[in-house]
């Protein structure tokens, strides 16, 4: 068997991964043992990202049939979709395992450190099995691996009751979406008689309504579920904070991905578009969630489930793109499709960047200051230049600021939008352009997170004694940030050699599309954008003034203290009181003593925010389940005679049924 | 030809900026019966800036000395997607209205972020404001120069204009008149004049941008001041560009160039006496009255997007 140079490279990265770091690590549990598997999981992904840019930049194929060792066919094989997943999953595992390597070592002790690796080769291994399955089988296994591997890890950072209960619904919503994905592949089954993605392809236009729409629909809650829509979304605030924060960083950035990648599989490759309704009900979830998730994000005070909740924000943006183009697709304009297709992958590829930059930057901020909630941080920028610098480019990037990457795919998606506009004499013509004001709302709010986010953590003065005496994160973490945030600058200023080949994948998605004047011209107009505010900026500097230290004015008393500052509290509350109708917050005010009321000793303050309608949506399921399972019970007596007596009845039933299908 | 074309409007927005404040508060002063200050009392006093030394809170990072030179970039940049006496601009054909809001809430960010880094109430109270106040705001803007963009069937400003410029004046649809008065409103709210924010209060009370201000002297503080100035200008002269660019020179009336800056003058003026007739009218509106006016905005704007259904066929 002759093997391409991409083929090799992809070999190497399936078996260092799967094989050779993780035995490593578990066979010889020494320093240098784990050093040499670490520098495998880092130089394989190295490979990857170039296997990865080779078929992804030209059009080439690499293929590992399995078929002839496995039971059920089991293939791989990397076209251009497969390509640009494999490349986000490669090109963001390189900084995330380069920083992985200090914040393991001082959070874990040596023992838990090699499972932790071990563990951490095969999540990256599973992923890339569901991004270059080319069977449904091998699909179905790397997407049940993924989720188990990813519970593992959140478990192995500790197992309190509540971590464990977080990890049950993780686990419990996952298997959901797992069951959705498994009934979408067999549902194609008689259609295309085999699970290999080629048959599926071949069966996907010849399907009747009434299966299309089921597909579709099993698509959308089996992906929405794992890529977090609301109100599918429960698992990730709940998930995503408690991972270490590598992982966190993985599961945020990469993981999620993954529900993209099968959306857009099973949508555009396999089925071509939906039924014309798809697209809406898509859009509308998208808006939802887009929405809900950056007002709940806003109100979070703990960084790691702001981010959380971030990222079902960006899901949902990426999302809007994506129904955009079903409905362009719908109503038979392959252009805007392409367009709109363009712009949500990009997004991914984008939030792959900054969400795996910001949770690293999380991870260095509490390894430094010993606490991600934002009201006991502040005054770090001065402490750690590097973090801080690296972590506002990330905060830029998700606030969609120009010259930062999520702008450019926050661009492309308002375009589609108002490129919505020339469907003359359909619904779309005025619902696309109208969700402008709700991408514009999103993001207005996403900017308004992050300057809170960032303010409160990394500028003025420390609020705790533990940001007081932060110092810069080490080496390692701070080459994984730096590169992840030169990624983010890169694709923000430079986006054409990006958008090039994400174009000829919509094309080859979405046959018959041209190609997208927009993506032309926002690649030449950021560059001179980026030169002007340069240009600005050494100006400004080659004109350097004196500077003097001055204390900040304080109303003429003598100083200022930390707990004068805006908390993040503070910051968000007009917001939080603006939307108080999303939050409901529960409200607890609790003087002591009581019977004093003019002079209470001391006064406890306390808002939570109330699920309302998450509780309203899904108790009713948890209700009939859990009565259909007391019910169940009954069964259940301990009893070996009735045991009997079943088994006799199963028989009976078994044997009866048997002559009378003859 | 156009090129010099181009940068003579950028530069009439930058430096014919700070005298656009200066115009407003004399025509309110004459409202209210007082006699004003010099109308260039605005470039003295940046003059001034320029060459002072600079006071820095001991708590500041990097990011304080960066978040005005951000500002301004950002807000140069918007003045390249303007058209003022011709209609083209620097940016014309490859940028677009969103890369021109996004632009604005880029300085913004950066403005809130410089102000937070202070390490004082005040600092935070202008930034949190100054966020609720531009996280509304965003969605009318937008939504307002779509319905206009959805008529003109281009995205790019200088074709929008020279869209509008073809259309009968005395035959305007309703797809204009809500998108110029939510556009009105929003732009009120952008730059910080009444009644949502007071431009000339320093009370702490109220005050929203001058919070976020506080802390900055020196060349920072011009540069701010510059940059504000230069934005309140520049959305005049979008509001201008895009509802009323009638007189306004255009490749098929190539000598109007000389005409056009004199027409360019009278509607701006137009605009300021407005402006200044407003603030002295109406009180500014309680902290969480702002959502409500941006609210109107926005349904307002989102009605202008609806009726291009009917007016575009």
């Amino acid at each position: 068997m002759q093997l391409a140079p991409a083929e090799i490279g992809f070999v190497f990265l399936l078996a260092s991964l799967g094989l050779l770091a993780p035995l490593v690590i578990m066979a010889r549990r020494t320093k240098t043992a784990r050093a040499f598997a670490i520098a495998l999981i880092v130089g394989s992904n190295v490979v990857g990202c170039l296997v990865a840019a080779v078929c992804f930049w030209r059009e080439s194929h690499a293929v590992v049939d399995l078929s002839s060792f496995t039971p059920f066919p089991f293939a791989l094989g990397i076209d251009r979709l497969s390509a640009l997943f494999l490349l986000l999953i490669c090109a963001v595992a390189v900084p995330v395992s380069i920083f992985a390597v200090s914040y393991f070592d001082k959070h874990h002790s040596e023992q838990r450190r090699s499972w932790m690796w071990a563990f951490y080769s095969l999540f990256l291994l599973s992923m890339i099995v569901v991004v270059t399955a080319s069977t449904g089988f091998a699909f179905l296994i790397g997407w049940e691996l993924m989720t188990l591997l990813s519970a593992g890890l959140i478990l192995m950072e500790g197992d309190s009751a509540e971590r464990r209960h977080n990890v049950f619904i993780y686990l419990l919503m996952m298997h959901v979406s797992a069951a959705a994905v498994a009934a979408c592949f067999f549902l194609f089954l008689p259609y295309s008689h085999s699970l290999s993605f080629g048959a599926i392809r071949a069966s996907g236009t010849g399907l009747p309504g009434g299966v299309r729409a089921t597909i579709c629909l099993s698509a959308f809650v089996g992906f929405g579920a794992k890529a977090g829509l609301i109100p599918l979304h429960l698992w990730l605030p709940r998930a995503h904070p408690i991972a270490p924060s590598p992982v966190s960083a993985l599961m945020s950035g990469i993981m999620l991905k993954m529900a993209v990648y099968g959306f857009v599989r099973f949508m555009f490759d396999f089925l071509g578009g939906g039924p014309w309704w798809c697209g809406y009900v898509v859009l509308l979830a998208a808006a939802v969630t887009g929405l809900l998730g950056i007002l709940y994000a806003i109100a979070e005070n703990d960084l790691k489930r702001l981010l959380a909740y971030s990222s079902v924000e960006n899901i949902g943006i990426i999302f809007l793109g994506l129904g955009t183009s079903l409905v362009f697709l719908a109503h038979g304009a392959p252009l805007g499709a392409a367009l709109a297709l363009v712009a949500a992958l990009f997004h991914t590829f984008n939030h792959a960047f900054f969400k795996s930059l910001l949770f690293l930057g999380t991870g260095a901020i509490s390894n430094s200051a010993h606490s991600v909630n934002l009201n006991e941080l502040g005054g770090l920028q001065r402490r750690m230049p590097l973090t801080g610098a690296a972590v506002l480019i990330g905060c830029c990037s998700i606030a969609g600021l120009p010259l930062f990457n999520g702008f450019v795919s926050e661009w492309l998606t308002f375009r589609s939008l108002l490129a919505g506009s020339t469907l003359i004499d359909t619904k779309a013509q005025i619902i696309l352009p109208l969700m402008v004001g709700t991408l514009a709302l999103i993001g207005g709010l996403a900017a308004a997170c992050f300057v809170k986010a960032f303010g409160t953590a990394f500028l003025g003065r420390p609020r705790s004694t533990g940001a007081e005496h932060a110092e810069e994160a080490p080496f390692g973490m701070c080459v994984g940030l730096v590169l992840l945030g030169a990624g983010c600058l890169a694709t923000g200023i430079f986006p054409g050699f990006l958008l090039r080949p994400l174009v000829t994948l919509a094309q080859v998605l979405i046959p018959g599309a041209g190609v997208p004047e927009e993506t032309l011209s926002i690649a030449r107009i950021l560059p001179w954008t980026a030169a002007i505010l340069l240009g600005t900026g050494t100006l400004v500097a080659l004109f350097k003034r004196r500077e003097r230290v001055a204390r900040t004015w304080a109303c003429g008393l003598p100083g200022l203290s930390s707990r004068m500052q805006y908390t993040s509290t503070v910051f968000s509350k007009p917001i939080r009181f603006i939307f108080a109708q999303v939050y409901r917050p529960d409200r607890k005010v609790e003087e002591l003593p009581a019977d004093e009321p003019y002079f209470p000793v001391s006064i406890s303050y306390r808002s939570v925010r109330t699920t309302s309608y998450e509780r309203a949506l899904y108790r009713p399921f948890v209700e009939v389940f859990v009565s259909l399972a007391y019910r169940l019970r009954r069964l259940q007596t301990g009893n070996i005679q009735v045991y009997l007596l079943y088994i006799f009845l199963a028989l009976v039933s078994l044997l009866t049924f048997l002559r009378f299908q003859r | 030809m156009k090129i010099t074309l181009d940068v003579i409007q950028v530069l009439i927005l930058i430096l014919g900026a700070p005298l656009v404040p200066a115009i407003i508060a004399r025509l309110k002063a004459l409202l209210q019966r007082r006699r004003g200050a010099s109308l260039w009392r605005p470039y003295a006093e940046l003059f001034k800036l320029l060459r002072k030394e600079e006071l820095v809170p001991p708590t500041s990072s990097a990011v304080f000395r960066l978040a005005p030179v951000v500002m301004f970039g950002a807000t140069l940049c918007v003045t390249a997607f303007v058209p003022v006496v011709h209609v083209s601009a620097l940016f014309g054909s490859r940028g677009d209205f969103f890369l021109l809001v996004y632009l604005l809430a880029l300085g913004r960010f950066f403005l809130s972020l410089g102000a937070l880094d202070g390490g004082s109430a005040f600092g935070g109270m202008g930034a949190s404001r100054e966020a609720l106040v531009s996280s509304l705001a965003e969605a009318p803007f937008l939504l307002g120069l779509v319905a206009i963009a959805i008529l003109a069937s281009h995205a790019d400003l200088a074709s929008m204009v020279a869209w509008t410029l073809q259309q009968d004046f005395f035959n305007i649809s309703a797809v204009h008149i809500l998108a110029f008065t939510s556009l009105a409103m929003v732009i009120l709210a952008e730059t910080g004049r009444m009644p949502v924010d007071n431009p000339t209060t320093h009370l702490e009370l109220t005050m929203i941008h001058e919070g976020m201000a506080l802390e900055y002297s020196g060349p920072s503080l011009a540069l701010i001041e510059w940059a504000s100035a230069i934005k309140l200008h520049a959305m005049l002269a979008l509001l201008i560009a895009l509802f009323f660019p009638w007189g306004i020179a255009s490749a098929s009336a190539q000598r109007g160039i000389f005409v056009a800056p004199l027409i360019y003058c009278g509607k701006i003026g137009v605009l300021m006496i407005l402006l200044s007739m407003i603030e002295s009218a109406v009180a500014k509106l309680r902290m969480y009255l702002v959502p409500d006016f941006l609210g109107v905005a926005s349904a307002l704007s989102a009605l202008a997007v609806i009726f291009t259904m009917w007016v575009k066929r």
